[in-house]
């Protein structure tokens, strides 16, 4: 109980820090502004950026599903960078350990989007003869699920990338199967994800 | 025998006649479209107030109105409509509205508000580093139609400002990025000058100062002159000079701009 309650105390600390952050930089960017300083504003406006960034880049891990099949999270991989540069707000959270581990990595800004947008838009590039690359919809959302199949051991790895807007969401899962894969994507809220990062 | 040539004679006269009423019913079908097509023409440009005398004297050799005719006048060129007000965000009110939504939880459209008010300001600072450059260079005056600052408001993709100076053939053009991507290519040549300037046959560039500032000179028979100097951490200013003379009158250009104060006002060390 103790315990729990120091948990809730830290989280509730930095949150209040982090929006001191942004309050701060709002006060400094407005006081700059009306002096003339146009440049200490546009760095005050650049934090602001990056303080948003994370505040969303946290508010989508809450959203995460806890669980991923019978894998539970590493709540302490849980991360966001922010970049005011070209990569944008990464996101980051994995389930499991060893060799059944699942990443799941939203990344925004992804230089990739544009490549699997048309994919997505061309119905005989998306599905693959073979089976190995096939286009499916998770929660409404096109979505590109490619599989690998070692040739030595013979497990299945799957990939699946759902383009949001300039951000595309990654989710990848060693030595699974399809039906599974699947089942596991429809747990990623992609309505709510897309609500918070547009 | 007799039987068998008059039922030839029954099968050829039925083709016969059935070939002739499909180009019957063909052309009937031909002259319904273009009925109904110029029905449609007519009421369009009814709509949008054409006149349509000129209409039937366009036929093409066949009688019918030429196909590509009838489709350009359906289209109304554009007379103009006074473009776009070139008004920049209103700094101050966009740093409410982010506020505003931040307390709201609306972090997507706070990280708009500030995108637009980080927009205002680079556009107020691109105006602020145009002012600063001179009018008139090296006997050549500036283009003020060609004054032109853009910004993506991301803060990243980059603040560029650009100026024209031009007389007779002899222009120069005046770039000044901030938080560039150039500035990556820039600093690799700066930093490796020296393997580069002793490799190279023909000298097409080298490394000099303007104002005390290192700078990288280039030239090519085609585009001219072209003279970069980083300016701090992300920025740099780069000018372009067509039919300059001699390396010394590009040098001498560059020289009337104030190096230090759009550096200052870039907010660079």
């Amino acid at each position: 109980m103790k315990k729990i309650s120091i948990i809730c105390f830290i989280i509730a600390a930095s949150t209040i820090a982090r929006a001191q952050d942004f309050n701060k930089n709002i006060a400094d960017a407005r006081s700059s502004y009306s002096s003339g300083n146009l440049e200490a504003a546009r760095f005050a406006m650049q934090q602001m950026l990056t303080d948003l960034d994370m505040a969303i880049g946290r508010e989508v891990l809450k959203m995460l599903p806890e669980k991923m099949g019978a894998l539970a999270s590493n709540s302490a991989n849980d991360n966001v960078t922010s970049n005011t540069g070209l990569a944008g707000v990464i996101i980051h959270r994995d389930y499991g350990a060893g060799n059944k581990a699942y990443n799941l990595d939203l990344m925004g800004n992804s230089p990739l989007v544009a490549s699997i947008n048309a994919i997505l838009s061309i119905p005989f590039m998306g599905n693959s003869g073979d089976g190995t690359q096939k286009i499916i919809r998770v929660e409404g959302y096109k979505a590109m699920l490619q599989k690998s199949v070692d040739e030595t051991t013979k497990q299945t790895d799957y990939t699946l990338q759902v383009p949001i807007g300039s951000t595309l969401l990654t989710f990848t899962a060693p030595n699974t199967t399809e039906e599974e894969m699947v089942k596991m994507a429809n747990t990623i809220p992609l309505s709510r994800i897309t609500k918070m990062i547009q | 025998m007799k039987m068998k040539i008059v039922l030839a004679c029954l099968v050829t006269a039925l083709f016969a006649f059935q070939a002739d009423g499909q180009g019957f019913v063909n052309k009937l079908k031909q002259k319904a479209d273009e009925a109904a097509s110029k029905a449609l023409e007519k009421k369009a440009k009814e709509k949008v107030g054409i006149n349509d005398d000129d209409n039937n004297q366009t036929p093409d050799a066949s009688g019918s109105p030429s196909e590509n005719a009838s489709q350009n006048r359906n289209r109304p060129t554009n007379k103009g409509g006074g473009g776009l007000v070139a008004t920049p965000p209103d700094v101050n009110q966009n740093l409410s509205d982010a506020e505003t939504s931040y307390k709201a939880g609306s972090y997507g459209e706070a990280r708009y508000a500030v995108q637009q008010a980080m927009l205002g300001v680079e556009m107020q600072i691109g105006q602020k580093v145009l002012e600063s450059m001179p009018a008139s260079v090296s006997g050549l005056d500036k283009v003020g139609e060609a004054d032109q600052v853009t910004s993506s408001g991301y803060g990243w993709a980059g603040l560029t400002i650009h100026r024209e100076y031009l007389k007779g053939d002899k222009q120069l053009t005046t770039t000044v990025a901030n938080n560039s991507a150039m500035m990556t290519a820039v600093n690799m040549y700066l930093a490796n000058g020296g393997y580069a300037q002793t490799t190279n046959g023909e000298q097409n560039w080298k490394q000099t100062k303007v104002k005390g500032h290192k700078a990288i000179i280039e030239y090519d028979d085609s585009s001219g002159y072209k003279l970069t100097v980083p300016l701090g951490q992300t920025s740099l200013i780069m000018w372009e000079g067509v039919n300059f003379t001699s390396e010394q009158d590009i040098m001498a250009a560059a020289n009337s701009f104030d190096i230090d104060g759009i550096k200052k006002m870039l907010g660079e060390k």
